[in-house]
């Protein structure tokens, strides 16, 4: 695919572009998507400054699912006429998204995700908001002890999930490789901000390319090895203890960019009317496969952990040939409890094939 | 550290203890963690320092079910609050810990930071237990250090100036950053409900989606059943991948529970809990 060169001012006014007001409704044309300041979240920005493309920053805190499976999404809303009842869809905006410098290891949860929400239902939520987002990936600068993108088939220049991708350049430009189509849709309908590289003939040779560069990050596991070693221990005496110090919260599933499992409830919003809605939910919380009849087939914390472990590397890849894990470290970094998923993996490693 | 390992050596040989429950270090984060010692000669791996900031009060209730004799419990001053306030609460018995106290020269708030004064704990800064008041052995050494004022204290006495809409919007931002994982549940060593309200659904008390309303739910309510118990060890507000500062509200309702009904949870075994107490002489009318 073709690569252009996005120059820093040419990216602040292609953003300014995207957030010029529709006249007819007083809101921006595009929603535009950042890391925040504080490198918490992926946030909505106003202001064309606030794009934040630092490729050296660690992974934000939470990666940016919410954008594709909301923490808590209606899906219709009812009504009690009497003896009848109302129904009434809840609208999904057609209103465009960009994420700006999504890293590597969020970029790539997409397609992942795509497998389980296209499988036996078309989850139209899920994928409606896919398509109407455009993901610009930026290569990733940055490694710490809880990386391991290089362990699960992926890198700091992977180009997995993203429409177009970014690669910093010594000054304050970008190379943009065009991904996939639509990323090219995007360049077709913005291509005043993007320039050929033949413009740029003095630096024609020295351009930093994604394949060639990455940073130094020694792989930890291999896993497909971990999924032979899953396939053959689900009883292993491994899992008796794996999970005992695990306090059970479900930060690790919030904050990881594949985790997608969701609960559904119905909520009211007045007395005779509510919202059905479908809210993030955690295989860590003990109510979690809890039966009505009181019975619970994962009633301790080891065996809920060995379900995070074995979905993420066994069922998963079973059924969709993909694994749930893109090597952010989000869950490792946040654990309050110091679990460290990646040390986890390497012992798994250790059992027998 | 010698002689913490040497005292959990001698424990668990003896007997006196069955599992011994301190921090250890991540061999590929370097991250100080929690561990579980069962064998005398994993005693080794045991360390104690500034980054031990995990209240491993919060597994006892869990690990006394699953152990026989004694849990020997690595803890600093406020981690023994919680065990003290666990007990006063009739959900563990003196008799199941051996408690070694350490002489606490301040943790850090963020595991990659580095300790200084200044990077330590609000709650440590002000801290009147780095010489812990109960325990049956004590390891460490207590430093002489000067601490800046706790920035905490100045942000709650900033807010009480703040008007009731102020206020609102100050927690109405806060909350909407909420994605209800119950970390701050999880790792509450006073959270220890079989069942939390949270999860009651026959009638659903909270909205357990993560909106607005049921933020201010989840939040609030777990402040009013934290206020007078909250022992200030401050690990919700550490283990919120959201960086809501819950600590504020905890804190704030301990100040109230000090200045009306001059308690404080967690000091003395003996103490009848706030809330599980009562006075004739209250001045409110109810209890007559």
């Amino acid at each position: 695919m073709e690569q252009y060169i996005l120059t820093g001012s040419n990216l602040k006014k292609l953003a300014e572009n995207l957030l010029i007001l529709e006249s007819n409704k007083g809101e921006a044309s595009w929603n535009l998507i950042s890391v925040s300041e504080d490198g918490l979240q992926y946030q909505k920005v106003m202001e064309a400054d606030k794009i934040n493309l630092n490729s050296k920053a660690a992974p934000t805190k939470i990666s940016f699912k919410e954008y594709f499976l909301p923490k808590s999404e209606t899906l219709f809303y009812f009504k009690q006429n009497q003896n009848d009842v109302e129904l009434s869809d809840s609208k999904l905006t057609d209103k465009k998204t960009v994420i700006f410098g999504a890293k590597p290891c969020d970029a790539a949860s997409v397609p992942a995700l795509e497998k389980v929400f296209n499988w036996d239902y078309h989850d139209d939520f899920f994928n409606t908001r896919v398509a109407n987002t455009f993901i610009i990936g930026l290569a990733c600068e940055y490694s710490d002890e809880y990386c391991f993108c290089n362990s699960v088939g992926l890198s700091q220049n992977a180009e997995k999930g993203s429409d177009i991708f970014l690669t910093r350049q010594n000054d304050d430009s970008f190379l943009a490789k065009i991904v996939t189509q639509k990323g090219n849709d995007f360049v077709a309908a913005f291509k005043v901000f993007f320039s050929r590289m033949n413009e740029f003939p003095e630096s024609a040779g020295c351009m930093k390319s994604p394949e060639k560069e990455s940073l130094a990050q020694s792989r930890k596991f291999d896993y497909q090895s971990i999924k032979k070693r899953l396939d053959k221990n689900f009883a292993d005496g491994f899992w008796n203890t794996a999970g005992e110090l695990c306090l059970g919260c479900a930060q690790c599933a919030f904050v990881c960019p594949t985790c997608h499992c969701f609960d559904i409830v119905d909520e009211n919003c007045g007395l005779n009317c509510g919202r059905r809605a479908k809210n993030w939910d955690s295989c860590q919380f003990s109510i979690f496969t809890k039966h009505t009849s009181g019975h619970n087939p994962r009633d301790n914390q080891n065996k809920r952990y060995r379900q995070r472990i074995m979905h993420k590397f066994k069922y998963y890849n079973d059924k969709f040939e993909e694994i749930l894990c893109t090597g952010c470290g989000r869950c490792s970094r946040g654990c309050e409890a110091g679990i460290d998923i990646a040390g986890i993996l390497e012992e798994i490693e250790q059992l027998p094939e | 550290m010698n002689d913490l390992i040497e005292l959990s050596k001698e424990m668990l040989t003896s007997g006196k203890v069955s599992v011994i429950l301190g921090y250890t270090e991540d061999k590929i984060t370097k991250r100080i963690k929690p561990v579980i010692i069962r064998k005398p000669e994993e005693s080794e791996k045991l360390v104690f320092n500034h980054y031990a900031v995990n209240n491993l009060a919060v597994y006892l209730k869990n690990l006394k079910k699953l152990t026989k004799g004694k849990i020997g419990i690595v803890a600093k001053g406020c981690d023994i609050r919680a065990i003290i306030a666990l007990i006063q609460e009739n959900q563990i018995k003196r008799e199941d810990v051996f408690i070694i106290g350490a002489n606490c020269n301040s943790v850090v708030l963020n595991y990659d930071d580095k300790w200084t004064p200044e990077s330590s704990q609000s709650k440590c800064r002000t801290c009147q237990l780095r010489l812990p008041n109960m325990y049956d052995a004590l390891i460490g050494k207590l430093e002489d250090i000067t601490f800046p004022p706790s920035d905490k204290l100045t942000f709650i006495q900033k807010l009480g100036t703040m008007t009731t809409e102020e206020k609102w919007d100050f927690w109405e931002e806060q909350f909407s950053k909420c994605i209800k994982c119950y970390a701050c549940r999880q790792v509450c060593p006073l959270c220890y409900c079989e069942q939390c309200v949270a999860e009651k659904t026959m009638p659903a008390w909270i909205d357990s989606s993560a909106t607005t309303r049921g933020n201010f739910a989840w939040n609030l309510i777990r402040a009013f059943h934290q206020s007078g118990r909250c022992i200030g060890c401050n690990e919700c507000e550490r283990a919120c991948p959201m960086d809501i500062p819950l600590s504020l509200l905890n804190v704030k309702m301990g100040m109230i529970a000090g200045a009306k009904f001059n308690y404080q949870h967690g000091i003395s075994t003996d103490a009848p809990t706030l809330v599980g107490n009562f006075n004739t002489d209250d001045k409110e009318d109810f209890i007559k």
